[in-house]
């Protein structure tokens, strides 16, 4: 086990709105890159309900003063994270990031090092893989809202992962990165470079949690998920920060010729969490399939925005999301699938339910298409509802009490979705973080 | 009565297809105070109009133009060369020989008579409208309806115009009701007492027609208590030689237990911006449906609402748009549901030729601690050509439980399997194709008045003629 | 064609082969004449030099193993875009088929009964039907409702549809007996002089299959020419052809009276494909 790495300037809390980053570990080229960010940043307008991109979106919620770099990270709570930071049985490599400060590195196995795989801090890939990270990192501009948070991101992203297969490597099990907020009001910066070459085959798990769940804090995301030609990669989020945070996750995922990406966004945790998902199929045959679970309960608040851009033709995508409203909880979607002209012979699904368990809950749905081009089959469907009254005393003559009832049919209906990711580990696993926020709410 | 009467302003770009018209009353381009006070003067408002216009300039001046959401195409309105007034003008002196030969084919493909067929290209400013309107406005008077221009409305009947004049549709709703609101004249007034069921439907056609067309026509029904009325507004005939801005407004109050159903077909020439606010109130177990087909027109905008303000009232939008070369249809509906019990239904059908553009935006909004309350929305795309494009856009917020709500949206084409199966039947490319497309819009367009749908399919077969090489 | 030979020109028609040579054959005004067809589709070759002549009046049934090319061939007689004639010459009596658009040879008497019929959303049997008998008339001429749905009417007797089919859309959430018996009351509507019933036993039950080939039979006469075009011998024993024809790999192999297609029935189609290579060989 590493210690962490601190950096001098941490010393001291610095508020993010002071920023950019001023690390001097980086090199002089990406530090170049922040500063630049950094003014993009500031000249941005924040966003406004009005914009449609944040319609249903409570934006007073986007105040940032408050937050800052988290303060070195002290043994006891090293100690204690490193232990909590377990979740899957079986996995090929592991990262444990607190406060934006790398904890621990579980390295991969020698086989699969020796096949060329690299899975590293985003800072040494910047020195040893400056190409690939040059030619991938944020390369696709964040177009559905928050393209002034990807700014922020970008001034002071510090800790993050950069994994690399190489051309027909598969790997068996997933990799595993931890994000922890630790102190109070801190901010993190989480980044995940992912690159899976020609026929290559990777899960990618990230696991966003808080050492208090009552503490404030910041978490703005930013992922790029590349899959090459025949590549095939999956990426499972697994959101579950404390209560009062504000989240930001801006992920853009690209499939080349004959590439699959399959992702699937959990989100259980945060006061305000927001995730943008832009996924481009570029290549002819790519598929790409959009997963997302939610549950929130109390003054919580999901939005989600996606954007299934058919670039080329013969391409498929397909979207299915699936919240559980309880409390005065609000969520919002907003998607898009985009039929580029040209992209003729596409396929395209979107498909979003809310199940409203309670009389506050409020669920917003904005399905979209554009379709320029002919010869597509698309189609999108959105419903809210609550649960059938049918069923809920069908489960009642059975003595089973309504609370209890309830949680069995909204599992039911979220199943649906973690059935489609095909990894019972990580289901299970999932399942299993929805048990317990449910045993959390009682 | 006025022998002459050509209000409608022309647009001077489409070549052959522009002549003279001298009018008495003209406001003149541009919009400013001075020009309300002419509209003012001339239509002799009452003091209280007069001041809702000024105050809706007001708003209409401040009122951005909603391009961050809507199109473009927008921009290319030039409101300072807009004639807002016109009335009294003397009739262009016109043959049915000078009529372009396309125009004339056209009208008699749609099998209109040849005495319409000279009114609608605006060779002969009346036929004999005039004596059809007095003769319905006669019927239906015996029963207490009153069926009046909304100009005589307010001054007619104010105690039920002002109760509800602006309140369905509030001046600063959008930027174009405010317009409207600003320069209104034209449009239909219309009460029916309670009980009364109207039996045949009104038609705005022929009152219209006896009067003027209106660039910013205004209309307000209201529908008594267990009252029932079936309007209808426009006629498949192309509209030629019209204003590029049409901005009407038209609210509609059904009363407990009314039924109001509205029809409209829309044929605006290609150079028409079309962009119209209309919304019901239905209060308790009233009834009120749309049915808006929009085959003309550059650009579109128009989304019909209701408000199902009492228990058990209901909403309902059937839409069909057609979007050809160069046109953009962007309609769609908003139903708002404020109590309990109340159900929607929108169904949209759309399709898209050549470089047409089909656009729906939806908007569903079911608010806290309503019990019972039903949204169906389904909106089918069809395209034509791989340069035709459609977008959908709706925007569904429920609260709370007890409501059910569904959405569903698809896209498709006419298959080359299915035009080939036509053809080896003996039809032609032509034929199969809008026999397809007839059959995409057939399970909506049954729900239509009967001379309405075969009208509207006849309008099809037209516009699909040029749409297969 | 630089030359439109049609109507009743002398007994002989100009044909253009592959070489652009000019022979003059002697016509025949009353058959469907199929002379050394080759057709392709994405560039592979699936009918390769077929010959075959169907006289009015007669009904020949083409059969043959699965992927010989069958209802390529079907397909290509009915003007389907997506195949390419590479080379030979279809005719009805005398005219030139290959020229023509779908709709054109199916307005000169062609019919074609599909093997998977499309789906028209929307569009009722009646009013398809409608246009389809209209499409037929001279320009300028109503068809009179009451005579055709008194012929509809007649027609679904026939094959034992019931009235309210009329008001269904085509083919749509038609069962496959459905699908079938809807392509025969369009060939007893439209009175072609050729018709071609492609795979129209497949998917049938023995009680929908006798149905359908009632339908047929009552429709045989001198002014018709059927081709029967059928993977199973068993639709023959209802329709009973004049001549049999085997189709292996993209060629006629075989022709034959009715006898020939029990013969198919008792020994397979394997002997018949090894004849093709020795014809291949030789």
């Amino acid at each position: 086990m590493k210690p962490a790495i601190l950096d001098q300037l941490m010393t001291e809390a610095q508020a993010i709105l002071s920023g950019p980053s001023r690390r001097s570990d980086f090199p002089k080229w990406f530090r170049d890159q922040q500063h630049g960010a950094w003014s993009k940043f500031q000249t941005m307008p924040m966003p406004n309900r009005k914009d449609q991109p944040w319609r249903f979106s409570n934006v007073d919620l986007l105040d940032l003063s408050q937050f800052k770099l988290g303060a070195p990270i002290t043994d006891n709570d090293r100690i204690e994270i490193l232990e909590r930071s377990r979740a899957l049985e079986q996995v090929a490599g592991r990262l444990v990031f607190a406060d934006d400060q790398l904890l621990q590195r579980d390295v991969l196995s020698e086989d699969l090092q020796r096949k060329g795989v690299v899975f590293q801090p985003l800072e040494r890939a910047m020195v040893e893989h400056t190409d690939l990270f040059r030619k991938y990192f944020m390369s696709e501009p964040a177009t559905l809202g928050s393209a002034k948070f990807a700014a922020l991101h970008h001034s002071w992203v510090s800790s993050g992962t950069f994994v690399f297969v190489p051309r027909g490597v598969e790997i068996e099990f997933p990799i595993e990165i931890f994000h922890w907020l630790s102190g109070e009001n801190s901010a993190v910066f989480p980044h995940l470079l992912l690159v899976a070459d020609e026929l290559a085959k990777v899960t990618v798990i990230e696991h966003f949690r808080s050492q208090d769940r009552q503490l404030p804090g910041f978490a703005c995301g930013v992922n790029d998920l590349i899959s090459g030609p025949g590549a095939k990669i999956t990426y499972v989020c697994a959101q579950n920060w404390g209560e009062n945070v504000i989240a930001l996750q801006i992920n853009s995922t690209k499939a080349d010729h004959d590439a699959a990406a399959k992702s699937l966004n959990l989100h259980l945790g945060g006061k305000y969490s927001r995730f943008e998902s832009l996924s481009r199929l570029i290549g002819e045959g790519a598929r790409s399939d959009l997963l997302a679970v939610s549950v929130s309960d109390g003054n919580q608040e999901f939005d989600a925005r996606t954007l299934q851009d058919h670039v080329s033709p013969h391409t498929a995508s397909d979207l299915l999301y699936k919240n559980a409203l309880k409390g005065r909880s609000r969520n919002t979607f907003g998607g898009l699938i985009r039929v580029e002209p040209h992209a003729h012979f596409t396929d395209a699904y979107q498909k979003v339910r809310n199940l409203l368990l309670d009389d506050d809950a409020e669920a917003n749905s904005m399905p979209g298409l554009e379709i320029l081009a002919d010869n597509v089959k698309c189609s999108h469907g959105a419903t809210s509802g609550q649960i059938d009254a049918d069923e809920m005393f069908y489960l009642r003559s059975r003595g089973i009490t309504p609370a209890i009832a309830q949680q069995l049919i909204v599992k039911g209906f979220l199943n649906e979705v973690i059935e489609r990711l095909e990894q019972p580990a990580i289901a299970d696993y999932l399942r299993g973080l929805i048990d317990e926020k449910f045993s959390r709410a009682k | 009565m006025k022998t002459e009467t050509s209000a409608v302003d022309i647009n001077r770009n489409i070549g052959d297809f522009s002549y003279d018209v001298t009018h008495a009353y003209d406001a003149g381009t541009g919009l400013s105070e001075k020009t309300i006070h002419y509209i003012s003067d001339v239509k002799q408002d009452p003091d209280w109009v007069r001041e809702f216009r000024l105050k809706a300039l007001k708003t209409f001046l401040e009122k951005p133009m909603p391009t961050h959401w809507a199109s473009k195409d927008l921009e290319a309105i030039d409101f300072d060369k807009i004639r807002y007034y016109l009335s009294g003008g003397t009739q262009a002196k016109r043959t049915w020989e000078e009529v372009p030969e396309d125009v004339k084919r056209t009208f008699e493909r749609l099998g209109i008579p040849e005495q319409e067929r000279k009114f609608l290209a605006g060779v002969e400013a009346q036929f004999d409208s005039e004596a059809v309107y007095s003769n319905i406005k006669k019927a239906v008077g015996e029963q207490g309806v009153i069926f009046v221009g909304s100009a005589e409305g307010l001054k007619e009947h104010p105690e039920i115009f002002r109760k509800w004049f602006g309140k369905v549709i509030p001046t600063g709703d959008n930027k174009f009701s405010a317009l409207n609101s600003a320069v209104f004249s034209g449009g239909s007034f219309i009460y029916v007492p309670p009980g009364v069921k109207v039996k045949h439907p009104l038609q705005a056609y022929f009152r219209i027609n006896a009067e003027n067309f209106g660039q910013f026509e205004r209309t307000l029904i209201i529908v008594d208590e267990g009252a029932e009325l079936t309007y209808m507004e426009g006629c498949t005939a192309p509209k030629f030689n019209t204003a590029t801005l049409h901005s009407a407004v038209v609210e509609l109050v059904a009363m407990k237990d009314a039924k109001i159903q509205y029809i409209t077909v829309q044929n605006w020439s290609a150079n028409v911006f079309n962009l119209v606010t209309k919304r019901g109130l239905a209060h308790e177990n009233a009834e009120v449906k749309w049915i808006d087909c929009n085959i003309g027109s550059r650009l579109t905008m128009k989304y019909p609402g209701v408000i199902m303000k009492g228990r058990k009232a209901r909403g309902e939008v059937l839409s069909i748009a057609l979007a050809n070369d160069g046109q953009h249809q962007d309609t769609g509906a908003k139903m708002v549901h404020a109590a309990d019990e109340t159900t929607s239904n929108i169904i949209s059908k759309s399709i898209s030729i050549g470089t047409g553009r089909a656009t729906y935006r939806g908007l569903v909004h079911v608010p806290k601690h309503l019990k019972n309350c039903k949204n169906n929305t389904e909106c089918d795309a069809l395209l034509i050509n791989s340069t035709s494009r459609t977008d959908t856009y709706p925007a569904i917020t429920v609260r709370g439980t007890g409501n059910a709500v569904q959405h569903e949206a698809s896209v498709s084409q006419v298959s080359a399997e299915q035009i080939f199966y036509m053809q080896q039947r003996g039809l032609s490319k032509a034929q199969a194709m809008s026999l397809s497309v007839n059959g995409f819009v057939n399970d909506l367009v049954r729900q239509f008045p009967m001379e309405y749908s075969v009208e509207l399919k006849r309008l099809i077969e037209l516009e699909m003629e040029g749409s297969v090489g | 064609m630089d030359e439109n030979w049609r109507g009743n020109l002398p007994q002989i028609a100009a044909r253009k082969t592959g070489k652009s040579r000019y022979s003059f054959v002697p016509l025949f005004m009353n058959e469907l004449n199929i002379q050394n067809l080759r057709v392709e589709i994405a560039d592979r070759e699936i009918v390769r030099g077929l010959s075959l002549t169907v006289p009015c009046g007669e009904v020949h049934a083409i059969m043959g193993p699965n992927g010989s090319g069958k209802s390529t061939l079907a397909k290509v007689l009915a003007g389907h875009p997506d195949y390419h004639v590479t080379g030979g010459a279809v005719t009805m009596d005398g005219e030139n088929v290959l020229e023509l658009e779908p709709d054109e040879r199916a307005r000169h008497g062609l019919f074609l009964a599909f093997q998977y019929p499309s789906e028209v959303p929307g569009v009722t049997i009646a009013n398809f039907l409608r246009a389809a008998v209209q499409a037929r008339m001279p320009e300028g001429e109503e068809l009179e409702a009451t005579d055709y749905y008194a012929k509809l009417y007649e027609k679904m007797e026939l094959l034992g549809m019931d009235r309210s089919f009329t008001s269904r859309s085509v083919n749509e959430g038609f069962s496959g007996g459905e699908k079938k018996r809807t392509e025969i009351l369009q060939l007893a509507m439209l009175e072609p002089k050729y018709a071609v019933l492609d795979e129209t036993d497949s998917g049938l039950d023995i009680d929908a299959l006798k149905t359908v080939a009632h339908g047929v039979n009552s429709l045989r006469g001198p002014n018709l020419g059927i081709l029967l075009i059928t993977h199973y011998q068993r639709l023959l024993n209802y329709i009973v052809p004049d001549h049999v024809h085997v189709m292996v790999a993209g060629r006629i192999v075989r022709s034959g009276r009715k006898e020939l297609a029990l013969e198919l029935e008792e020994r397979g189609y394997d002997w018949t494909r090894e004849e093709a290579g020795e014809m291949a060989v030789r």
